[in-house]
């Protein structure tokens, strides 16, 4: 129920109550003293009178739908209703306690009762009857019985004098079904209404009249009369003083209806709905004819539509023959907005009035000023159309006020004489097209920003695979487009904080693109091949070109902490993606973001994590195999990939969250099309571990203390062991597990089909802009990192090997096996030594074999064993003090066990 | 294992008259060539690997000789028949094989080992039941890996009284160790093992031995000595580990034992000096309170474990060394033929 109903009907009840408090006096004096309420005394009354209001309205629906029911014999939803009403009426126990039970309600019963009785001797009917209806007909029967004996004596009373209340009804019918419509028909239902009153009490009251005198007094005069009655009617003084006085006449002449309404209902006390429902219905009207924006606004708006009514109604909203002018158009503005982010204002209702509005003041040439005032706010009632944050806007709502922002856009850029601003003051405005420039408040920058917000969140609540999405899509050109005109704008008008939002926003929406055109471009440069068409495309600037000058002008400008921060990941982000390493390296390390990421908030902590993640990708494709790796670990070794990028909520953590928690992670999302896509990402990061731990596995097979790079890439390595049959690889794990198999024994032509071949291609590889330098780096990788991990496994195989056999084997150049033996050599993975003259590696055999090694470690523990054993002996010297001294025995012990190792070690060799 | 006991108890009476003196009821002990094919034949079919197998000795006692005549073995445990009686199958075969008139006397029981481990708390357990039960008993271990390589390594195995003492008592303790004054050399003794057959099997033996080619004895020349030391020294390497782990837990309640000690003695000096005080100021000596229960002692970890691991590393270690020199003479054997061809 609107606000502006419910005090109005609250006002009208209080007429009413009041008028049912002191009873049937002569109706002149009730009328008098209700008139004669001050506003103190209403205040103190209201609560009371709009709970019981509230309750009553409450019970005349459900009653209305029984009767609904009853008509269409309806058991079932009877009963429904029928115990709702019982309910509802227990509610408002306390209210009839006071005011007695209501009539309406006796009514019903008794009703209901005979109806129900008269159902129930029909036996030809009731076998019609469905199983439900019956079933609920007989129910409904003894509750009714049970229930009504309650109510004796008032049914009773009731049944005697049927005729009254029937007669009633017959009132009370038009008025219900006319607010159940809405209305359509307002002006011949009044005339009813109207007329029936006057049937009923042709005289108007001396009062009336003398209140009728007195508000057509004078303009002024009538003007703050009306706004008294305001205040009796509906307290909420929406009524706008700008009501010229021919507008008051309409009103007056309402206004003595109502009255004459009410002397009526006062006098006929008994008849407490229809008198409740009847003023209700003038004050709707008075309200339309005021056209004020209220709840009704729904009625008024069907009428400014509804073709010939729109002539009509134009002087509604403002009355015929006023002259348009600016403050006027202002007035009309604050009284719409007035009933902004009020309960029940029909939003819908209010953004058509603000275009209509829009149209008058462009009707009347009041200037730009004003429009661009009006259509700030039109935005903003566009925004304010979802009343939850949470929620997103309905796509064309948001297209709606695309078009409306371009407008405004193309007004501020055709006048350049309109300052526009948050700070400038209401008062402060100035609109009148003068010499001065427009002074306008409102903020376009926020407008923006909210629109591109809305944007990502209607991405967010699109699904991803559908049509829809990609619709929704195309309209990010226009957003950009919106953007940059912005940015034109504030770049002149603008302080530099708004520029460097605007900016940000500006790189939010650039930095996760590729630019095709400059890669084309670059590869064009070396082709010396150019075609029109690319030479048309390669017009517009390099999107790092853009990328480099608006980050830059954030760092050195930008004093809010984020926005900067933003802007560096962002400027990492699409070096990254377009290969430029070592610059997103250096500006990584440079910005120490690393250190102090975590103090950052959710969504920033996403957007360094999509960083790192492109950083270690990018990485990846230039070959920096373990810069990769490292980059990634920390995504990867957590599980939560998807989490930690903002793709996607984990199912695993769904009931440690509760739906509140959930609403805001998926608030974080990023939109689709922002991806960045899973497999390629754990794809990349394992054949990176792929590459790194099997040759350092090779290396320290016998290493106890062994650590391992990725704990993830065991972890897939294990899960390929448990299988119990070994198929053939299916997906990209089960691939890159088959490849480190292969490359384990430096099979390094098997690696490499498993690595790159069509599935993996369609699956992983082809999603590089360079794919196909990407695989030839990778093939390199894998035949070095193959060869390092043959030479470690079989090195012990070898007294010396031919350089010569090796580069065929591994099909490397000779001088690249040459290098990665001699960097192996400095850095004593592989004791050899180089012999040139005949190209060989000649092998040292210093390494130990694995029994040497176990030998070791068993050396090892044994010593440790030897000293725990000491220790009990420190203990005890207490007792074996003299026994022997220590050291003497600590280095018997010592030598024998390594005797003994000896030993083991001697049998061996 | 323990339920085992009450199997033995009827021949028990009937053996312990017939049996020697008390120190050493088996100087040696003789197995029929039946059994030894027939505790091969039960690893070769059932146990794989790590896994060992089990079986019960039959066979009787003459004069401080133990003759093994026959043996039947264990069923695998496996999950599903859990309420497997092994009591009741026992009694059941050694019924039955009286009925073919073969020897049905339990004396013991057999084991297999994996690279010669096998001295556990298990078996720790239940030749001490055994013996408890039958004096005479023993257990024989057979080592399916050192047989594989060439020579068949059959050792039969008791428990020596002084362990049977410990047993009997249960005090593990370190104190109660010290006291019974045993090592892990002497909580097993090794009895030699005669195997004896009949002269037509020997005669057939010796038949075979002329028709029976070089290479059926290549195992024994094998020189390849990696995996089998490997694997030895892994598992003492884990042996060692555990022994550390009770070295460590000993050195803890040491410490834990001397540190209470010291306030124990602390608490009494001061209760002395009190009551010294006292006496010259002509009050009563205040009253004497129950130190044991100020001072719960910390529970001493048993030694059985630690006792028990020492005498596996010995035996890994003796086992090692006797490869190790079997080899080492194999390898000098190989070298002088190089340099005589």
């Amino acid at each position: 129920m609107s606000r502006f109903f419910a005090t109005g009907s609250d006002s009208e009840s209080e007429e009413s109550s009041s008028a049912d408090e002191i009873t049937p006096k002569a109706p002149g004096t009730t009328f008098k003293q209700s008139l004669l309420l001050s506003d103190d005394e209403e205040d103190t009354k209201r609560v009371v009178r709009s709970a019981k209001d509230k309750r009553f309205e409450e019970l005349t629906n459900l009653i209305k739908t029984i009767r609904n029911a009853m008509k269409i014999r309806d058991m079932a939803k009877c009963l429904e209703e029928f115990e709702q009403l019982c309910r509802a009426f227990l509610k408002s126990k306390n209210i009839v306690d006071k005011e007695g039970v209501p009539p309406f309600y006796i009514r019903l019963l008794a009703d209901l009762e005979d109806y129900l009785n008269q159902l129930w001797e029909d036996k030809e009917g009731k076998k019609k009857m469905n199983k439900n209806n019956a079933k609920a007909l007989s129910t409904l029967r003894q509750k009714i019985r049970k229930y009504n004996r309650d109510y004796e004596t008032e049914i009773a009373a009731y049944k005697e004098n049927p005729q009254e209340s029937a007669d009633e009804e017959e009132e009370k019918e038009p008025g219900d079904s006319g607010s159940s419509s809405d209305s359509d028909d307002e002006g011949g239902d009044e005339g009813v209404t109207a007329k029936s009153f006057l049937k009923k009490k042709p005289e108007p009251t001396p009062e009336a009249s003398k209140f009728l005198k007195t508000a057509k007094g004078s303009g002024d005069e009538s003007s703050s009369s009306e706004d008294d009655d305001d205040e009796d009617w509906s307290s909420d003084s929406v009524h706008s003083g700008s009501e010229s006085s021919d507008e008051g006449d309409e009103k007056t002449s309402s206004l003595a209806v109502v009255f004459l309404k009410k002397t009526l209902d006062t006098e006929k006390s008994e008849k407490r709905l229809g008198k409740k429902r009847k003023p209700k219905k003038k004050e709707r009207l008075e309200e339309e004819a005021e056209e004020e924006g209220g709840e009704e606004v729904e009625g008024g708006w069907e009428k400014v539509k509804g073709g010939a009514p729109l002539v009509k109604e134009k002087p509604k909203m403002f009355a015929k023959g006023t002259e348009i002018n600016i403050p006027v158009v202002v007035k009309k503005l604050n009284e719409i907005l007035q009933a902004r982010g009020k309960k029940g204002t029909d939003r819908a209702a209010q953004i058509e009035l603000l275009h209509a509005l829009a149209a008058i003041a462009n009707e009347n040439n009041l200037g730009q000023g004003i429009m661009v005032k009006i259509k700030f706010n039109i935005i903003a009632s566009l925004y304010d159309y979802n009343p939850n944050l949470a929620a997103f806007m309905k796509p064309d709502m948001w297209k709606k006020c695309l078009d409306c922002i371009d407008e405004l856009l193309d007004i501020l850029f055709d006048n350049n004489n309109i300052f526009i601003g948050e700070n400038i003051a209401e008062d402060s405005e100035s609109l009148a097209i003068s010499d001065q420039p427009f002074r306008v408040r409102g903020c376009i920058l926020t407008l923006v920003e909210r629109m591109d917000e809305e944007f990502t969140k209607i991405m967010q609540n699109t699904d991803p695979h559908s049509q829809e999405y990609v619709d929704n899509l195309k309209d990010e050109g226009r957003v950009c487009g919106i953007i940059d005109r912005l940015l034109d704008y504030l770049e002149t008008k603008g302080s530099t904080e708004e520029i460097c939002r605007i900016y940000l926003r500006r790189i939010m929406h650039t930095y996760y693109k590729f630019d095709y055109k400059a890669h084309r471009r670059s590869l064009g440069l070396q082709g010396e091949t150019k075609s029109e068409q690319d030479q048309e495309e390669s017009e517009g600037e390099d999107s790092a070109v853009i990328m480099d000058r608006l980050c830059k002008f954030i760092y050195a400008k930008d004093r809010t902490d984020r926005i900067r921060t933003c802007a560096i990941l962002c400027h990492i982000y699409h070096h990254a993606l377009h290969s430029r390493w070592y610059q997103a390296r250096d500006l990584m390390l440079m910005s120490h973001l690393q250190d102090n990421i975590q103090h950052a908030d959710p969504p920033v902590q996403i957007l360094y994590n999509r960083t790192m993640v492109q950083l270690g990708i990018c990485a990846f494709r230039q070959g920096m195999i373990k810069d990769a790796h490292n980059a990634l670990l920390d995504i990867q070794s957590s599980g939560r990939a998807k989490e930690l990028l903002g793709q996607g909520l984990l199912m695993r953590n769904m009931q440690e969250r509760n739906a509140e928690q959930e609403k805001i992670e998926k608030r974080r999302q990023v939109p689709f099309h922002m991806h960045i896509n899973l497999e390629l990402l754990e794809c990349v990061y394992l054949v990176s571990a792929m590459l790194l731990e099997i040759p350092y596995m090779a290396a320290h097979e016998f290493d106890a203390r062994r650590r391992m790079i990725s704990k993830q890439f065991h972890h897939q390595l294990r899960v390929g062991e448990r299988q119990p049959l070994l198929g053939p690889p299916e997906s990209m794990r089960e691939h890159v597990v088959a490849a480190s198999k292969a490359m384990k024994m430096g099979d390094w032509r098997t690696c490499h089909s498993f690595i790159i071949n069509e599935k993996m291609n369609s699956k992983v590889w082809d999603l590089f802009p360079e794919t196909q330098r990407v695989r030839e780096m990778l093939v390199r990788k894998i035949q070095e990192e193959s060869l390092r991990t043959y030479l470690f496994t079989y090195s012990s195989v070898y007294d010396s090997i031919s350089m010569e056999t090796l580069s065929e084997m591994f099909e490397l150049e000779i001088a690249t096996v040459h290098s990665i033996i001699s960097k192996m050599i400095i850095n004593e993975e592989l004791m050899a030594s180089l012999d040139q003259p005949t190209q060989t590696v000649v092998m040292h055999r210093t390494e130990p074999t694995s029994l040497q090694n176990m030998a070791l470690q068993l050396a090892e523990k044994l010593g440790s064993l030897v000293e725990n054993n000491e220790r009990v002996f420190d203990l005890k010297q207490g007792v074996y003090g003299g026994y022997f001294n220590r050291d003497q025995k600590g280095g018997y012990q010592q030598k024998q066990s390594y005797q003994r190792v000896q030993t083991i070690l001697a049998a061996t060799s | 294992m323990a339920s085992r006991k009450e199997s033995g108890s009827g021949p028990t009476t009937v053996m312990a008259s017939t049996g020697g003196t008390l120190d050493s009821p088996v100087k040696q002990i003789q197995i029929e060539g039946l059994v030894v094919l027939k505790i091969i034949k039960h690893y070769q079919e059932e146990g794989q690997g790590s896994e060992v197998v089990q079986g019960v000795l039959l066979g009787l006692v003459v004069d401080d000789r133990l003759e093994i005549t026959n043996c039947f073995p264990f069923p695998q445990h496996t999950e599903d028949d859990a309420d497997f009686d092994e009591v009741q199958y026992q009694m059941e075969m050694m019924r039955s094989l009286r009925h073919v008139n073969i020897d049905h006397l339990h004396v013991g029981w057999y084991q297999s080992t994996y690279y010669g481990s096998f001295v556990s708390r298990a078996l720790l357990d239940s030749q001490f039941s055994y013996q408890h039960a039958i004096e005479e008993s023993v257990v024989l271990i057979y080592d399916p890996i050192k047989t594989a390589q060439g020579s068949l390594s059959l050792k039969a195995y008791r428990l020596t009284p002084k362990l049977m003492e410990i047993c009997k008592e249960k005090d593990f303790t370190p104190e109660g160790l010290k006291k019974a004054n045993i090592g892990f050399e002497h909580m097993f003794e090794e009895v030699p093992i005669v195997i004896r057959n009949s002269h037509l099997i020997n005669a057939l033996m010796w038949d075979l031995e002329d028709k029976s080619t070089v290479a059926d004895k290549h195992e024994l020349l094998n020189l390849s000595s990696s995996n089998h030391l490997e694997k030895s020294l892994q598992l003492l390497m884990d042996r060692v580990d555990d022994m550390s782990q009770e070295i460590v837990k000993y050195n803890t309640y040491s410490r834990n034992l001397s540190k209470q000690q010291q306030q124990k003695h602390q608490y009494l000096q001061r209760r002395q000096q009190e009551n010294a005080q006292r006496q010259s100021r002509g009050e009563p000596p205040l009253p004497e309170e129950d130190i044991t229960k100020m001072f719960k002692p910390p529970q001493p970890p048993p030694r059985m474990d630690t006792l028990l691991i020492a005498g596996q590393i010995n035996n890994y270690c003796q086992n090692v060394k006797e490869f190790t020199s079997q080899n080492l003479g194999k390898l000098f054997m190989a070298e002088a033929l190089q340099e005589h061809n």
